[in-house]
């Protein structure tokens, strides 16, 4: 299945923005970090010897490019299971159609390309996010009416190898 | 005001910054994917991705720019020059959200937008004008007799080009009705907006702006000219301050009747009042800019004022603290802009990416830039990497000091060509250094080397 150059380079940029923010996690700067694409990854390794490494200058902390540093290392561990769908827009993601109704997709749920699984809103204009490709959700990385940035993970899908019948 | 978002990418996003930073306020940059490892965006205390490379799905993009300032809590936009900051959509949007603009009230913005209407209202305050026009004429016959009767050569411009874009030359009268069409269709492509204008073309004038300063209470003064002549397709290349050969009784008039028609169309911020100065040394009102300019540096550097704290404190509604009596224009000061572009061929951009990037420095050297070892230029904006100011007590030292820094610049990169070796053969044209020079400097000097030009940037 290909990718295209443009998905490649939404998703790396969305690897890459995880790995920083992964990195303000830690008391000090990782060891290693590595930032994939394609079957995506992010790896930070800190040392876990107790000495900080002297005279290494107070990094002025990181900006703060993700809200949640919490929810970004979760989606850093799912990134590599499949296709993950971003954000359209910055704006305001939302999993159902108004307040009080049942979500457009579960975890679990297979969909088809296009599926509507969600809505980003930005000053009031409700842009459906569809999904880019086929297959089953398997994880929701993104709470109901979180604001989001333009390429944050949504939520990750998985091919379905087996005919769904 | 506690936070401000700045809606802007490259040197001009870090300039914000910077005084933001010296107010002890908050900053928040947005960036496009193409802007994800930029300068601001490491230097900010918040950072947030609002679209992909093209401006029209990021910087220009209204809602994405709201959202982020919504999302960050900022109280404030500076738009920086370019992309929103001249967009009175925008600056309503904002006031709607409870959001301070750094810049003048979007009606005033909105009428001095249109070149048709500012002509107008700018002729009711007292400007003096170049004969054509004073509406947008749709017409093309009466477009053509409007022509014939202020004389050949004409400027025919849309109403709402800005940035050297929109406008044709036409030397006889034959040629106007074709031109006309072709200018309106082109209008129309680029800004949505096909309405043209036609006045009386100088061939060799110089392009001098005056540098307006003005509070919400009333409160206004100018400061200072500066001279923008070198330029190539309209597009600025050296600008310096004061403006040179041009008696100071002159300017400061100049800047009288800027301020003075500026504040009676309920104009706030920083502006900029643009004319044109003939060879007998009359000056005519071209178009006023509602932002801060590229070129602001060089009134900075003569003036000691920061013109972006200026402007912060005007939108947090301060009054000026000094008046017309306390401004002083000390020295020259001059700024060269080096652009990604090749001038051998034709100026054309080079986005590529930049290997080798040594800055000047050393005494009365100012480098405005966002650019180091590695960065790759994005074909998806302007190509400007740096701006380069120099001050002097005098011209000739400024001067010297400027082809100091230009010696001292080295971008290197396979592909890379820039204006920076090019600029240093404009600071050695005998004109240019007399101060003599007009707008038609670089189309002389470029008919003079038939060959293709010897110097290269890189």
């Amino acid at each position: 299945m290909s990718v295209s150059a443009d998905d490649l380079a939404t998703l790396l940029e969305a690897l890459h923005r995880n790995a920083i923010a992964l990195a303000a996690t830690g008391p000090r700067p990782p060891r290693r970090v590595r930032v994939g694409v394609g079957e995506a990854t992010v790896e930070l390794e800190w040392d876990d010897a107790v000495a900080v490494v002297p005279a290494t200058p107070a990094p002025a902390p990181v900006a703060a490019v993700v809200a949640d540093p919490i929810e970004v290392a979760e989606v850093a561990a799912a990134a590599p299971a499949g296709h993950v769908v971003t954000a359209p827009t910055v704006g305001t993601f939302y999993r159902a159609p108004e307040p009080g109704a049942a979500p457009f997709v579960s975890e679990g749920d297979v969909v088809a390309a296009g599926q509507q699984i969600g809505i980003v809103e930005a000053m009031k204009l409700m842009i459906p996010v569809e999904a880019t490709q086929g297959g089953r959700v398997e994880e929701i990385v993104c709470a109901d009416a979180t604001p989001v940035e333009f390429g944050a993970p949504l939520l990750v899908l998985s091919a379905v190898t087996a005919a769904a019948g | 005001m506690h936070t401000v978002l700045i809606a802007n990418r490259g040197e001009i996003a870090l300039r914000v910054l910077r005084t933001c930073r010296e107010l002890g306020l908050r900053t928040v940059a947005v960036y496009s994917t193409a802007d994800a490892h930029s300068a601001v965006v490491l230097e900010a205390d918040e950072a947030v991705c609002i679209g992909p490379g093209p401006a029209r799905r990021s910087y220009n993009h209204i809602p994405a720019v709201i959202e982020a300032a919504r999302m960050t809590g900022a109280d404030a936009v500076h738009p920086g020059y370019g992309f929103l900051s001249e967009n009175p959509d925008f600056a309503e949007v904002c006031a709607a959200e409870g959001i301070t603009f750094v810049g003048p009230p979007p009606h005033v913005m909105e009428r001095l937008g249109d070149k048709a209407t500012a002509r107008a209202m700018m002729v009711e305050a007292g400007l003096p004008l170049l004969p054509g026009s004073t509406d947008a004429v749709d017409d093309p016959v009466r477009a053509r007799e409007l022509a014939d009767s202020v004389g050949y050569p004409v400027i025919i411009k849309a109403v709402a080009g800005g940035g050297g874009r929109g406008m044709s030359v036409v030397h006889d009268s034959a040629a106007f009705a074709d031109t006309y069409r072709r200018t309106r269709a082109g209008a129309a492509a680029a800004f949505g907006d096909g309405r043209v204008y036609v006045e009386r073309y100088l061939e060799s004038a110089r392009h001098v702006e005056i540098q307006i300063l003005c509070d919400t209470h009333g409160n206004g003064v100018h400061l200072g000219a500066r001279d923008c002549s070198v330029q190539r397709r309209h597009q600025k290349l050296v600008e310096e301050s004061p403006a040179p050969g041009l008696p100071r009784d002159v300017q400061d008039r100049m800047g009288e009747q800027a301020v003075a028609a500026l504040l009676a169309v309920g104009y706030t911020g920083a502006g900029t009042v643009e004319f044109l100065v003939d060879s007998d040394g009359a000056h005519h009102f071209m178009e006023v800019n509602c932002r801060l300019q590229v070129e602001h540096p060089v009134t900075e550097m003569v003036t000691g004022l920061d013109l972006v704290a200026e402007q912060l404190r005007v939108a947090m509604g301060e009054r000026l603290g000094f008046g017309q009596a306390d401004v002083r224009l000390d020295g020259v000061a001059v700024e060269c802009r080096i652009n990604a572009e090749d001038p051998d061929r034709d100026f054309a951009p080079t986005p590529a990416t930049v290997g080798t990037a040594h800055w000047p420095g050393g005494p009365f050297v100012r480098v405005d830039t966002h650019v180091d070892a590695g960065y790759r230029v994005p074909p998806d904006y302007d190509s400007l990497l740096a701006k380069i100011v120099t001050w002097g007590p005098d011209r000739a030292t400024a001067l010297r000091r400027m082809d100091r820094a230009l010696t001292e610049t080295r971008l290197e990169g396979p592909r890379l060509a820039t204006t920076a070796g090019f600029l240093r053969g404009v600071l050695a044209e005998p004109d240019f250094r007399l101060g003599r020079h007009d707008t038609a400097l670089l189309e002389r000097m470029r008919s003079r080397t038939a060959e293709p030009a010897t110097q290269r940037s890189d």
